[in-house]
């Protein structure tokens, strides 16, 4: 057995759907590495799934090291089981996005619907647009902008690979901590004015929110 | 043989917010209203739920036994004093801390919804295996918090958790509520704590200093005290579960008006 990751690909789209588990179960027969990278396209898998899967891997004496998806729902399953996870962009494969990965177009949105709840943790390769509340405890990355129609009252970090230029727009900011690129800020202290959507950014050296104008 | 059994995940993540007292209370009026209920001890590492129904010497045997077969469950179900259509199941020996698996859990709330129209599940405090299993056999969940920031943190945690997990509806009960520094706006208001959870509110349960005296009974609340403003939450909050409408008390006029004075007044110790 070699132990560099193989793939395995379930997807939602094929005649697969009913019967996923014993198509997993399938394919790990025929698999050779010991690590197993998980793609699960835009398939919705729960915690309940991915222990499943867990046990499938463990039955054929695999690891899986990995999870891809498109679905923030599993995603967040994976991740909440402490594996490494990848939310990866509709329309646009992993490998395409590791190769451009320096001249990333980061105009492309990631998309989460949702409240995003404490302890749970949103990463993004570009843009993320959340529709919904970040309750405090819980935190949302990217390496572009971060757009909330919602409050923000977690953790949030734009630019997360260096882009000082990254914005974090609310509806209501409020949050415990902002971070754009290297740099950190705690959340101011009073309650912003309701109605009035803000926007931080980084302005010579430090952080500072500002009535949003344009996204 | 009930068909459409209920079973309801009953947690909060925080310790100490009235996770248990809830069940008790709930497993009480549920039966009250002839409803076969089973109540399901999974905070088995530090089991209370017998000592507030009373049951403590009561036990024999555990869902451990019943697993590995050792006795039937009809043997290990303890039935309550007054209410017979109550049951309590304890879900282990504190002796054995590991022995639990979420199969087992499945396996033992699948026998006991041959018997029972509601399966009430303790859960323990944390987010831990203790969780994990208790999880793993419940269909809905009752939420418990405090109007405090820590235990909302704490349930926001757990609720996410749940909506992981698949488990549907998830409810809120708040718990604690002190409507006098509601009032004074020196507590977190209802609104503070739905905002963040995001939840369906199935009820408020008012401070009350009788729950402590009923817990250290073993007589939970709404067995007998009618006049106990807990007590008529707890009601409230099993009729509601049942589809009943019933709206919410509101706990500034609780604490600002005419009837509540007076209620004040009478059950001082001077009179």
């Amino acid at each position: 057995m070699n132990s560099k990751p193989q793939k395995i690909i379930i997807n939602a789209d094929s005649n697969q759907y009913q019967n996923w588990k014993l198509c997993v179960k399938s394919k790990f027969k025929t698999i050779k590495s010991k690590n197993i990278e998980i793609d699960c396209e835009n398939f919705d898998l729960s915690c309940s799934d991915i222990l499943e899967l867990i046990a499938i891997a463990n039955e054929s004496n695999c690891k899986i090291v990995c999870f891809y998806s498109t679905s923030s729902k599993t995603i967040v399953s994976s991740q909440s089981l402490g594996y490494r996870s990848h939310f990866i962009l509709e329309n646009d494969s992993y490998n395409t996005l590791k190769m451009n990965n320096k001249d990333l177009n980061i105009s492309k949105a990631d998309f989460h619907q949702g409240t995003i709840r404490s302890g749970e943790y949103l990463d993004s390769p570009g843009d993320l647009l959340i529709l919904g509340d970040v309750n405090p405890g819980a935190i949302v990355r990217a390496e572009g902008n971060i757009i909330i129609w919602g409050r923000l009252l977690g953790i949030a970090h734009a630019g997360s690979k260096g882009n000082a230029r990254a914005t974090i727009s609310a509806l209501q900011l409020r949050p415990l901590q902002l971070r754009i690129a290297s740099k950190v800020a705690r959340g101011p202290k009073e309650k912003p004015q309701l109605g009035l959507a803000e926007q931080a950014r980084i302005d010579s050296e430090k952080i500072i929110i500002s009535q949003l104008e344009s996204i | 043989m009930a068909t459409d059994t209920r079973v309801i995940l009953i947690c909060s993540g925080k310790g100490g917010v009235g996770k248990t007292t809830l069940t008790a209370n709930l497993g009480i009026s549920l039966a009250r209203q002839g409803l076969t209920t089973a109540v399901l001890d999974a905070d088995f590492g530090l089991r209370n739920l017998d000592l507030l129904l009373g049951l403590e010497n009561r036990i024999v045997y555990t869902a451990q036994e019943v697993l590995e077969e050792e006795c039937r469950l009809d043997q290990a179900l303890v039935k309550h004093k007054q209410e017979s259509n109550l049951s309590l199941l304890p879900a282990g020996n504190p002796r054995m801390l590991d022995w639990l698996k979420p199969d087992d859990m499945k396996r033992i709330v699948d026998m006991l919804k041959e018997q029972f129209n509601y399966v009430l599940i303790d859960c323990p405090a944390g987010v831990e295996d203790g969780f994990k299993n208790a999880m793993a056999a419940a269909q809905e969940a009752i939420v418990v918090t405090n109007p405090e920031v820590s235990a909302v943190r704490d349930a926001d945690r757990v609720i996410g958790l749940l909506n992981t997990n698949a488990i549907k509806p998830v409810q809120l009960v708040l718990n604690r509520v002190r409507p006098k520094m509601m009032a004074n706006q020196e507590m977190l208001s209802i609104d503070d704590v739905t905002d963040i959870l995001a939840l369906p509110l199935l009820g408020l349960v008012l401070e009350d200093e009788q729950v402590i005296v009923s817990t250290n009974r073993g007589e939970p609340l709404t067995l007998n005290s009618v006049n106990s403003p807990a007590a008529k939450c707890y009601l409230n909050i099993a009729k509601r579960l049942q589809g009943e409408d019933i709206p919410l008390i509101d706990p500034v006029e609780e604490s600002s008006g005419f009837g509540a004075k007076f209620r004040r007044l009478m059950q001082t110790k001077i009179f």
